[in-house]
């Protein structure tokens, strides 16, 4: 199969769907003639025109808004939103109107929205540019949130998400973009709340979101360089989320670690942690762990930034400890 | 003049102290500002010091006792002699004109405060008082404060005036229990301290008790006795009928895994049974004569008419094995055949009848004589088999079971003490 970039694969994704649906369309800063950020829409206005990749002023809660609106009206926008720090801006146009449209309208509005934007430290970009805030959307009942963890599912979540009638939000991890990944030719789709069973296990799961699936998947490997069977999922989508798949897992090896770049507390690794606890107490021999981002702002320095995320030698290091029966933080 | 020296109040909701340890032993010199004691309340502990110098005398409390607050504990007195003055034959002749009843002292409203600035009475002399009400206001060099009565009764003295400065711990006001016809009022300064709750203030303070009573001990290990395992752990001990107490007691190292309980499963059947490998099996033999049984058994066939031994053996084997109160079944078999005899200790000797209902037996008795065998040794079967054996003009006996079936000190007992029916066996009726 071909090997593609996460760029590329979103870039065919959009292309695909403004070619079978007209009423789709992009809308961002930088989006068509500026260079594109992170280089994803390459081509794209020379496709589809100035008139379906619109260029925007710097005010994300001004076109986010539009969007909003555009997408009550009949139209498919898909909003690029430049850095994932930026939902701050947007989180009325986001959580108070294109959330509750369907809903308070009784049905009779749908908000068919894509918010396409990003999470992932460690590029050197500080503070304000580096955070993971998938965990404040999820939050919010009436939006879809999907993590792509590669080439394939960016491009098979991406397509699903502009095809679904209410509001998703994607996060590409914007370390990403230049990794490959097979990607098939032909079109394909990937539903929404369907894990991904990326290595078979028997002696812990590891469930990781966006870039840390290839963390658990390296740590994986390690692990069973010593005889350690570790199964890795991703979750793929956070709204709805596949509980079944992760409480078959963490029945079938009864120890699993939840990894997610978002910051630990009040977050993703969280809200899975406790529902494999609510929902599969019996089966665990261990207690759920989560490993998120440390509960920093995300630094500027190379050698601290480093260090705030979940890393492989980290996750392989507390599996090793939940198979070996150690007591983790307990009194 | 001797200094009493009290429990002091360090918390507004504090009714008692508990005195951790001392610092000055009976008779020993100090100075003011000398720690005395250690106390412990609900909050916190504190050291307590000396208010005066002198020799510490007539320590009425033991370390680990708890006292209430403003009770005498000992006193500072000017000669190391215990008892010189004791409290309740100075209490009067100190504060003649007081009243019997419930002193209520300054409270320490802060940790470092030493006194309290009296600033107003809120009932009059001679007022009823229900504990909650407001008695008066104190201020210290943080705040002022409210203090509630905390007893009910009648205001019968009020020792210390708006604007004193009095010492924490020190009498305030006496509550009795009856109206006063004359409530005493005085400031402060007026007059000695009287003996708070002199009611109840021993005549003489008893010296301090050799051994105080320990506080109890902190649990060494993890809390309540609880068991540390995983959930799924549990689960499998649960379904599987094992036990992870009996883990615990083997001092396997908690918290408990999946991976445990093959250990567990691993263990004998009853945590008494020794672990060693020739455990597996109990194999003990003895010998009893023969014609003590004989004759007995003869009499009883002479009294009864029943002639058959094995209710008797039956009676004997059960006896010698009931350690409760429930129901024993003996199969005794004998002459090639096998019949079962609940409880058959119970029934009159010689009149216990097979029950072909009965449970499953808790021994057997094989009875092989006459016959030519001179030893088994055939393992442990499914309960303890006690067999008998022809052997000269004696009874070989031989008790086999499993280790877990019983203690070797339990096989011992119930093999030495089925001989000893059959020696003597009026000892059975005995």
């Amino acid at each position: 199969m071909r090997q593609i970039t996460l760029s590329q694969a979103v870039n065919e994704a959009l292309a695909e769907e403004m070619r079978r649906d007209e009423r789709v369309f992009i809308i961002g800063e930088d989006v068509a003639e500026a260079g594109t950020p992170f280089k994803v829409l390459s081509g794209l206005v020379e496709e589809f025109g100035t008139g379906r990749v619109v260029d925007t002023p710097i005010s994300e809660p001004g076109f986010m808004g539009l969007a909003v609106g555009a997408a009550m009206t009949g139209t498919r926008p898909v909003v690029d939103l430049m850095f994932g720090d930026f939902l701050f801006l947007v989180m009325d146009q986001l959580c108070n109107q294109a959330a509750k449209i369907h809903y308070m309208s009784g049905g009779k509005l749908n908000v068919p929205l894509v918010l396409r934007t990003n999470l992932g430290a460690t590029r050197r970009s500080a503070a304000q540019h580096s955070q993971s805030l998938h965990a404040l959307v999820a939050h919010i009942p009436g939006l879809k949130v999907a993590l792509p963890s590669s080439a394939y599912e960016a491009k098979g979540l991406m397509k699903t998400a502009i095809r679904d009638n209410n509001p998703v939000v994607i996060f590409e991890d914007k370390l990403m973009y230049n990794d490959k990944a097979p990607v098939p030719d032909e079109e394909f789709l990937i539903p929404f709340g369907e894990a991904k069973v990326l290595r078979e296990g028997r002696d812990v799961t590891l469930i990781g979101t966006s870039s840390m699936r290839q963390v658990c998947e390296k740590a994986a490997e390690a692990l069973a360089a010593e005889g350690i069977s570790a199964e890795v999922i991703d979750p793929r989508t956070l709204v709805p989320l596949d509980e079944a798949t992760l409480l078959a897992s963490a029945r079938k090896t009864s120890r699993v670690i939840v990894v997610d770049e978002g910051h630990q507390s009040f977050g993703i690794t969280g809200e899975i942690a406790s529902r494999i606890n609510e929902k599969a107490f019996y089966h665990l021999d261990a207690p759920v762990q989560r490993m998120g981002a440390m509960d920093v702002p995300v630094p500027f320095s190379p050698a601290l930034e480093d260090i705030t995320v979940p890393t492989p030698e980290a996750v392989a290091a507390r599996a090793r400890q939940l198979v070996a029966g150690e007591m983790i933080d307990a009194a | 003049m001797p200094l009493d020296v009290i429990m002091p109040a360090l918390g507004m909701a504090q009714d008692t102290g508990q005195i951790v340890a001392w610092h000055k032993t009976p008779g020993e010199a100090v100075a003011e500002g000398d720690v005395l004691f250690e106390v412990e309340t609900d909050k916190a502990t504190m050291e307590v010091e000396a208010q005066g110098a002198g020799y510490l005398v007539d320590i009425a409390a033991a370390a680990g006792e708890e006292v209430p607050v403003g009770r005498v504990i000992a006193r500072i007195a000017d000669s190391p002699e215990a008892g010189q003055s004791a409290p309740a034959a100075d209490a009067p002749a100190a504060a003649p004109d007081l009243p019997e009843g419930t002193a209520i002292i300054m409270p320490a409203l802060g940790m470092a405060q030493d006194t309290g600035l009296l600033v107003a009475w809120h009932r009059e002399p001679g007022a009823a008082v229900a504990a909650e009400d407001i008695l008066f206001e104190v201020e210290t060099d943080k705040s002022a404060m409210e203090v509630p009565a905390g007893a009910a009764g009648y205001l019968a003295a009020v020792l210390a005036a708006p604007g004193d400065e009095v010492p924490v711990g020190e009498p305030v006001a006496i509550l009795t229990a009856a109206a006063p016809e004359a409530p005493v009022v005085r400031g402060f300064a007026a007059g000695p301290a009287p003996r708070a709750t002199p009611a109840e203030a021993p005549a003489a303070p008893a010296p301090a008790k050799a051994p105080p009573p320990k506080p109890a001990a902190p649990p060494q290990t993890a809390g309540d006795g609880r068991i540390l395992a995983s959930p799924k752990a549990r689960r499998l001990a649960r379904e599987q009928g094992l036990d992870l107490a009996r883990l615990a007691a083997a001092g396997h190292p908690q918290p408990y895994h999946v991976r445990d309980l093959d250990a567990l499963r691993a263990m004998p059947d009853r945590t008494a049974a020794p672990t060693t490998a020739t455990a597996a099996r109990r194999r003990l033999t003895a010998r009893a004569g023969a014609e003590g049984f004989a004759r007995f058994a003869d009499w009883i066939a002479a009294e009864t008419g029943a002639r058959d031994p094995a209710p008797l053996l039956a009676a004997f084997a059960a006896a010698s094995l009931r350690q409760g109160d429930g129901p024993l079944s003996v199969s005794v078999e004998r002459l090639g055949r096998a019949r079962a005899f609940t409880d058959p200790d119970r029934h009159g000797l010689g009149r216990a009848e097979a029950d072909a209902s009965a449970a499953a037996p808790d021994i057997v008795l094989r009875d092989l004589r006459p016959g030519p065998l001179v030893s088994v040794d055939l393992g442990p079967e499914a309960v303890p088999v006690l067999t008998l054996l022809s052997a000269g003009d004696g009874i070989d006996l031989t008790l086999e079971c499993d280790a877990a079936a019983l203690t070797a000190p339990e096989a011992i007992a119930v093999l030495t003490d089925f001989a000893g029916r059959l020696d003597e066996p009026l000892r059975h009726l005995l």
